[in-house]
């Protein structure tokens, strides 16, 4: 919970910056037609339009009013967002250009939509100032895009983009190679796992958006092209939405993913199409879409008690408060960030969680192969074959021998096939013969053994038909006329194999030992081990004795 | 003498079938069955002397039967691969315990400790197990203060008062019984520790105070034997 507490914390602490106002702005008018003396500060504005209108390919001006409250401290400077070419005017007084305005027989030099201008210190005293913008706008002749104008000391303008930039990039490149790791961890791992693929996608669409929102400070893009950058985030924003909540959807195991995010993609794409053109407005939609979705699966995961999900969800509630108090346009950016965290974190959990799992399971192979060399030596075996093998050396030598041979050949059976974790079935079987060889002797009684349809080669775990065996020796009786049978039968089509092992006998009177003891255990632990979940066993009484059945498939059954 | 064998491996019962025949000289009628539910069945019907059970049989754990087979008036060798079991074995009251693989010679110790009144201690027995209708009661030895002999059967009379009957006689009792427990009389066993005084009246008869003041005859021909327990347990 450590974790969560942190990201909470670090979330409220980032929210309590202000910034300080130093000016008025007041809303700009327009004209079209063009006049020098319509630079001049003081100018009756009474016949001006507070909408631009249809410019087409005039040129047009713009006039706003700044007021100056307070001195900045530096040497002044301007930074105007305005779509078109424009010459810029403060107090009459030409400053600058952006771009350069066309005429009817001039094609326009368009500018970028946003350009910084230092102010000459004699007109910098606090006050009443105006801007004036002698303009044309020849590309989205239809779109009235608003005219943003900011003061503050020409140095602060300038810097602010590169520190606001260099904190990005330095999250950028964390995504970067957080990507570049996850990719080779999903190319060069054993086992593909898709979360991690997932994850790297999602580092790599963050990283470019990043890139993508904040290329705009050192990249000059002129007007025209300006809306390709919003289209490009808007899709990143997208997939990145998308992308989100099929992760946490995986890593918490949701039960109806397909369902919510089939809603969440409808929904997505609905943002899209009703909100075509307002980017700022479907990202936030977007965020918000995902956001509601991770959230009610979070939610779910907790209901579950899912490992690593409460973080989660203090990452996610992190995220909001900075979204809700951040007012800078980055404030997006940041909530994503957090999100990547606790994604990020779950994910190390998740790790954890599997090196346990592959720790485990060698320690289960080392268990499994202990148990299969242990079948041999346990007191219950090896006590009473050496019982009877006493009787049978004072009783009859010649047969006495025999039985020593057929032990000796078991034991060597076990000792070669003791450290693999398959072996041919063939194999198998020449265990189980000798097996019944041995135990005839014991319980002198005529065991038969027959098998059909198997191929030699197909490779079974070791010891488990011999397992069934001595589970048919210990529960089953002979008939009557003291004939007792083994069958063992291999059928296979294209995706499956199955082995059919029956007893036929009279079942002893049923015991708990049967179907729950260490044998059955045995025999699911190994298949486990061997086809991860691409096995089923069951055992149950036949009319004719006893039967069980293995099935080994190609894909996860 | 009639024995019954209850064992799942044919080579092994027949193996001891033919030692316990060699043993009684083929004055026993000896039975084998294969399965713990079977023995009982037998059991509910037959009468017999001497019981050996394999405790592992089909899989089975023998120990949730043999304090029913202890209860009962027979006596109970247990011949087994599991030796660690020995001890729990003894606890419950078995006469003997055969671990596997055995010869001759172990088996006739067995069977000799069956058949001669010669008692041997066994300190490892704790409870004595006793059948109540349709269920068994383990009663810890600690709790008894003398047994009576009465008929083929046995009262055991615990230090609360209560008595309980015993399916075994005093002299198969005996055998099973740890030191501490001395037969004074042909008729009473008692627990040492529970001995409070020899009591001596006129015409040599000897008798024995128990603590909790009940008086107790000594056999003239044991009177010897016991004083020197009694004055070795007070020393």
């Amino acid at each position: 919970m450590k974790p969560a507490y942190f990201l909470l914390f670090f979330a409220i602490l980032c929210t309590s910056c202000k910034r300080q106002v130093f000016y008025d702005e007041f809303d700009p008018v327009f004209k079209t037609g063009d006049s020098i003396k319509w630079s001049v500060k003081n100018l009756d504005q009474k016949r001006w339009s507070v909408d631009r209108g249809f410019t087409g390919k005039n040129i047009f001006w713009v006039r706003a009013n700044v007021k100056l409250i307070s001195s900045v401290g530096g040497r002044l400077g301007l930074q105007v967002d305005a779509f078109g070419a424009y010459e810029i005017y403060w107090d009459g007084v030409k400053i600058g250009n952006n771009g350069k305005p066309g005429s009817i027989n001039k094609p326009e030099i368009p500018g970028t939509e946003c350009q910084y201008f230092l102010l000459p210190d004699s007109l910098s005293n606090i006050g009443m100032h105006t801007v004036a913008l002698r303009t044309t706008q020849f590309s989205y002749p239809k779109l009235q895009r608003g005219i943003g104008l900011k003061l503050n000391t020409y140095i602060n303008l300038i810097k602010r983009p590169l520190v606001i930039s260099s904190v990005m990039f330095i999250m950028a490149g964390a995504f970067f190679i957080a990507f570049f790791y996850y990719a080779f961890l999903y190319f060069n791992s054993h086992k593909r796992s898709y979360p991690v693929m997932i994850f790297s996608i999602i580092c790599l669409l963050f990283f470019s958006l990043l890139i993508m929102e904040y290329i705009k400070y050192y990249i000059e893009i002129p007007y025209p092209q300006f809306f390709i950058r919003l289209e490009i985030i808007g899709w990143l924003t997208f997939s990145i939405s998308i992308l989100v909540p099929l992760y946490f959807s995986i890593q918490f195991s949701l039960k109806r993913k397909l369902l919510l995010l089939s809603a969440l993609l409808v929904t997505l794409v609905s943002i899209y199409i009703y909100h075509y053109g307002h980017y700022d407005i479907s990202a936030r939609y977007y965020s918000f879409a995902m956001w509601i979705t991770t959230m009610i699966i979070v939610l779910e995961a907790i209901y579950r008690k899912e490992k690593g999900s409460f973080l989660v969800l203090a990452g996610m509630l992190a995220s909001t408060v900075m979204n809700s108090y951040l007012v800078y346009d980055f404030g997006i950016f940041i909530f994503y960030t957090f999100i990547v965290f606790a994604m990020l974190y779950l994910h190390t959990i998740k790790m954890r969680e599997i090196e346990l799992a592959h720790e485990s399971s060698l320690l289960l192979s080392s268990r499994l192969q202990l148990e299969l060399i242990k079948k041999n030596i346990q007191p219950h075996f090896i006590k009473n074959t050496l019982t009877s093998l006493m009787d049978w050396v004072e009783d009859s030598p010649k047969q006495g021998a025999e039985f020593i041979q057929a032990l000796a050949t078991e034991f060597d059976i076990m000792n070669k096939i003791a450290e693999e974790s398959l072996i041919p079935i063939r194999q198998e079987i020449s265990l189980c013969q000798m097996h019944l060889k041995v135990m005839g002797f014991r319980k002198e009684i005529a065991y038969q053994w027959e098998d059909f349809g198997i191929k030699d080669d197909e490779l079974i775990p070791p010891a488990i038909i011999h397992t069934l065996l001595e589970n048919g020796i210990t529960h089953n009786a002979p008939y009557q006329d003291g004939t007792m049978k083994f069958r063992l039968t291999y059928s296979e089509d294209l995706h499956l194999k199955e082995y059919v092992f029956e007893t036929i006998g009279e079942n002893r009177e049923l015991s708990d030992e049967r179907i729950g003891g260490g044998g059955f255990k045995y025999i699911r632990a190994r298949l486990e081990e061997s086809y991860p979940g691409r096995w089923t066993f069951s055992s149950s009484a036949s009319n004719q004795g006893w039967i069980s059945k293995i099935t080994l498939s190609d894909t996860t059954i | 003498m009639r024995i019954l064998i209850i064992e799942d491996e044919a080579r092994i019962a027949r193996r001891i079938e033919r030692m316990t025949n060699d043993f009684f000289e083929g004055n026993a009628t000896i039975s084998i069955i294969d399965s713990l539910k079977k023995g009982i069945e037998f059991l509910e019907k037959e009468k017999i002397n001497i019981l050996l059970l394999d405790l592992n049989l089909n899989g089975r754990d023998g120990f949730e039967v043999l304090s029913t087979m202890t209860s009962r008036s027979f006596q109970t060798i247990v011949v087994s691969a599991n030796t660690e079991n020995a001890l729990r074995a003894f606890e419950l009251g078995v006469l003997d315990f055969v671990p596997k693989p055995f010869d001759r010679e172990r088996l006739f110790l067995a069977l000799n400790r069956a058949v001669t009144l010669k008692k041997e201690s066994n300190n490892s027995i704790r409870y004595l197990s006793v059948r109540k209708t349709g269920s068994i009661k383990l009663i810890d030895l600690d709790q008894m203060g003398y047994i009576q002999g009465a008929g083929i059967y046995s009262e055991i009379h615990l230090l609360d008062g209560s008595k309980e009957l015993h399916d075994k006689g005093l002299d198969t009792l005996e055998k099973i019984l740890p030191s501490g427990f001395e037969r004074i009389h042909k008729s009473y066993i008692i627990n040492i520790v529970q001995a409070d005084r020899i009591l001596v009246s006129s015409g040599s008869r000897y008798n024995l105070q128990l603590k909790n003041g009940e008086v107790l005859p000594i056999g003239r021909s044991r009177y010897k034997g016991f004083k020197q327990q009694f004055e070795k347990h007070f020393e």
